[in-house]
């Protein structure tokens, strides 16, 4: 019996050493962080008790394992997280029982897991001692990369309204000229004088993406311009709800221009809400309607060279502008006119020149040298060894 | 008031979501994850908007027969035929053997394939047109876009004096400029947009509420 | 000859559509091969996946559609047979709606033939819809993001996924993307924040955007389009088409698309440099008449 209780000594595994548990930094409330030291084993099974004092098994992690975050409660509505819990990490080796299987059933689920526990307890000297800490909830992110960003954005917004005060006082303020933009009331002259419309394709992404929105602030400006010169304008929209947008945005457009008897409602179009179905819809709509401009901005993706080319085989002027890198060089090579990244943000601003929408992108060319200037000198620091920019810019949970 | 409470609105609610980004409490994240799920279902209720829009263009063209009435007759009857067979199979539509399956996998898929294969060709043509020395950027580009095409084909690797050299240009090339163009237009892409989220968030750009 | 090389330099787009068509269709009637070598970035995909321990689970997530299924299908199906073949359980999971009808029946098919059991050795928890919340969610709690498989299975009652409750409990996550969302946001939502290991197959057009997450370290392999699967199935089937065993009747679709990707390169830059040899003569002309 000696011998016996002897080799189930020598069977059992250390604990875990140097436990601890801590709320992690800049934390949401409902994470605890469990550390311990690993003193070997085939794994580590993470108990927590629950309101009623009961030791639940949390987690079980294989071994090596060194660290644990655990979820406090997935559903802070109808769970809110309790005011600290208490934990204990039991090591497991070759002789722990298996770790219990799931089942259908929650009542056998709930046995065989109180079972399990029951298990880890008869080998206490697995077990490490109970931890208990409070997690902590931040109600702002104050980590160096946070309050960076937070800076960089409270900047461009006080640079806006520097500068719009700026013009406001009568200073000039420059933007260099961008031929693409220009090429949008060419295109729309062009269209006019053909009796040909203009075809608008606002991209294919949700009305969320920074891109569409962009683009639905630039129709504005073009159905303006298209009702001025008494033209015709049709929008090809991929997804439903940006062609609700759309509509509204060119009959605002319409009306503003003095000719709100110039609007079709039935120019605004939803074509289907499938990338290739969307993409071969509207190449239909340039080979039977012929417009004479295509603009294209917004976000897209594979269909934006087979659009392209197909406004070319139709001879339209084509501007493309999007700052999707992967669909850039497509643009470059079947559009007449591409508009780069933060060109397609800079749209509006050009073509309307109000002094406030034009601060915000001299407020951003602000911004980018600094940018540029950090990029430099973390380069410069990096390259000897020093990783404090790195670090700075590290955006992190 | 008709202009007034949308840039109201568009305000608070920008402001709150990108609170989000620095204000981790789990009480203030409760409530942009439901403003996104807002979001979500107005997203899918404008879905009968799309449809009814879809009907409303092409119906009346096809009953005036105008030019072309017979392709949107088809797209028609394609848009009725796959809502019947999605509908009347239910939550076992996808299973092998049924209406809505066959479709996708002998008219969605071949068709989507198809229109994604028509790149291999379009891309031939463009690149024919595009691609002259016409001035040095234009020289740049053609050089840069042989040099990686010929690398990727192994009779590249087997030209004489570059043909050893040729991957690791290719690398170079992938691997320095082209990243360091990306991550220019990314950093500048991403200043634009929060210039441009912070004009409407601010009610500057009005643009879209006709102003 | 002036006319001529004008002509060739405007010539009907549909001249270079058939030009294209032959070298597309060329490698396939006339078994021409060209050997290719492989990226280093796919070989680390390879020597990782390799390196896993029979047992461990893999969360793979599928994310494609009938368009790109010609670039990463054939990934998706080495991949299979090669983590199979190891005896590593894989859970399945997709963010495209479209992929379902896609990877079900391939992974059905691949189990099968190495004897595998759906819910011991692998599960398809299905598709979630949410695009970056779905990811976020994926990385906090997969049963409550997928309380039940495809089969409507209970998934905290599969084996496959006992103590796995969140992406980082998985050996490893691989993505298989042909987009919007994929590699990128699972890199950018969840792999950092969890310290992920994580790989990824992707089309050629977003292999550029990838390298640097590779770079990085944040992805320790990457497998780009028709080249990337081609050289995946050489390293999984060094021998060729398989003729025997669990992968036999493998037909290394992405080894026989090389070669016509190949040769319509090789068309290109012919034509390419036609264009521009055209080109600088018209001009000489031109600037001595």
């Amino acid at each position: 019996m000696i011998l016996a209780n002897l080799f189930l000594t020598a069977a059992l595994a250390a604990p875990p050493g140097d436990f601890t548990v801590t709320s992690p930094p800049h934390s949401d409330g409902l994470n605890l962080q469990l550390s311990w030291t690993d003193p070997g084993g085939t794994g580590f099974a993470v108990l927590r008790k629950d309101a009623q004092g009961t030791y639940q098994l949390s987690s079980i992690l294989p071994a090596g394992s060194e660290s644990y975050n655990d979820k406090v409660t997935t559903d802070p509505r109808k769970d809110p997280p309790r005011e600290s819990y208490t934990y204990r990490v039991a090591t497991l080796d070759a002789d722990s029982a298996l770790p219990p299987l799931a089942d259908d059933d929650d009542d056998a689920a709930a046995a065989n897991q109180a079972r399990y526990v029951a298990e880890l307890f008869d080998r206490s000297a697995n077990l490490s001692p109970e931890v208990t800490a409070s997690p902590v909830a931040s109600w702002l992110n104050t980590s160096p990369g946070h309050l960076l960003l937070l800076l960089l954005i409270a900047s461009v917004g006080g640079l806006i309204y520097w500068f719009t005060d700026q013009a406001r006082k009568g200073s000039e303020i420059f933007i260099r000229r961008i031929p693409g933009i220009d090429a949008i009331e060419e295109g729309i002259g062009r269209a006019t004088e053909m009796g040909k419309p203009v075809l608008y394709v606002p991209g294919i992404d949700e009305l969320q993406d920074i891109q569409t929105i962009a683009s639905m602030l630039i129709l504005g400006q073009v159905a303006k311009t298209v009702a001025e010169y008494q033209s015709e304008i049709i929008v090809s929209c991929c997804i439903p709800i940006v062609r609700e947008v759309a509509d509204e945005v060119v009959k605002a457009g319409f009306y503003q221009a003095g000719h709100p008897d110039a609007y079709h409602p039935g120019n605004t179009r939803f074509i289907s809400s499938e990338q290739f179905a969307f993409c071969a819809g509207t190449n239909g709509i340039m080979l039977r309607e012929k417009p004479a401009t295509n603009i294209y901005l917004g976000r897209f993706f594979a269909e934006s060279l087979i659009l392209a080319e197909t406004g070319y085989i139709n001879r339209s002027i084509q501007i493309a502008g999007t700052a999707e890198a992967t669909q850039l060089p497509f643009f470059v090579a079947a559009c007449d006119y591409t508009l780069i990244g933060e060109e397609l943000f800079a749209v509006s601003a050009y073509l309307s020149r109000d002094p406030r929408l034009v601060s915000s992108l001299k407020a951003s060319d602000y911004v980018k040298v600094f940018c540029v200037a950090c990029v430099l000198l973390g380069t410069a620091l990096a390259s000897i060894g020093n990783p404090i920019m790195i670090d700075l810019f590290t955006i992190g949970e | 008031m008709k202009r007034t409470v949308p840039l109201v609105v568009t305000f608070l609610v920008g402001m709150f979501m990108i609170g989000e980004f620095f204000i981790p409490h789990h009480l203030y994240r409760v409530w942009t994850a439901e403003f996104l799920v807002w979001g979500l279902i107005l997203a899918a209720a404008a879905f009968v908007l799309g449809l009814i829009n879809l009907i409303q263009v092409n119906l009346p063209k096809v009953l005036r027969k105008e030019p072309d009435w017979g392709y949107k007759l088809i797209m028609l009857l394609a848009l009725a035929g796959t809502l019947v067979a999605g509908f009347a199979g239910g939550q076992d539509r996808q299973t092998p053997g049924t209406v809505y399956q066959w479709i996708f996998d002998y008219v969605f898929v071949p068709l989507n394939a198809t229109m994604f294969a028509l790149l291999a060709f379009y891309i031939a043509s463009a690149a024919f047109r595009a691609f002259r020395a016409r001035n040095l950027d234009a020289t740049v580009l053609l050089a840069a876009a042989i040099l990686v095409m010929l690398a990727r084909v192994p009779i590249g690797e087997s030209l004489p004096f570059i043909g050893d050299y040729l991957p690791r240009l290719m690398n170079w090339i992938m691997d320095v400029p082209n990243i360091a163009a990306r991550r220019a237009i990314f950093i500048g892409a991403a200043l634009g947009a929060v210039a441009t989220g912070l004009r409407v968030i601010l009610g500057l750009e009005r643009s879209h509420l006709g102003d | 000859m002036l006319d001529l090389l004008i002509k060739f330099q405007d010539m009907d787009r549909r001249w270079v559509f058939l030009g294209m068509g032959f070298a597309i269709l060329l490698p396939m009637l006339a078994n021409i091969t060209f050997g290719f070598e492989v990226d280093e970035r796919v070989q680390a995909l390879y020597d990782e996946v390799e390196a896993l321990p029979a047992g461990s689970t893999v969360l793979l997530s599928a994310d494609f559609d009938p368009a790109s299924r010609p670039e990463l299908d054939p990934f998706f199906r080495a991949h299979l047979h090669h983590l199979f073949r190891k005896d590593v359980k894989v859970v399945m999971v997709t963010l495209w709606e479209f992929a379902p009808p896609l990877i079900l029946p391939t992974t059905e098919e691949i189990a099968g033939k190495h004897g595998k059991e759906y819910g011991t050795d692998w599960a398809f928890l299905g598709y979630k819809p949410g695009k970056e919340l779905a990811i976020k969610a994926i990385g906090e709690n997969i049963p409550k993001t997928f309380p039940k498989d495809s089969r409507g299975n209970v998934t905290t009652a599969l084996p496959v996924m006992q103590g796995m409750k969140q992406a980082k409990d998985f050996a490893m996550l691989m993505s298989v993307s042909a987009g919007f969302p994929g590699t990128r946001e699972y890199v950018l939502q969840i792999q950092g924040q969890y310290n992920l290991k994580m790989g990824s197959s992707c089309t050629a057009v977003s292999a550029p955007d990838y390298i640097p997450f590779y770079k990085a370290g944040q992805l320790f392999g990457l497998a780009g389009g028709m080249p990337g699967s081609a050289q995946y199935e050489k390293l999984v089937f060094p021998d060729g088409p398989p003729t025997s065993g669990p992968a036999k009747g493998e037909r290394l679709l992405a080894t026989q698309a090389i070669n016509v990707l190949n040769l319509g390169h090789l068309f290109i830059i012919a034509l390419i440099v036609l264009g521009n040899i055209a080109f600088f003569i018209t001009r000489r002309i031109e600037d001595q008449g």
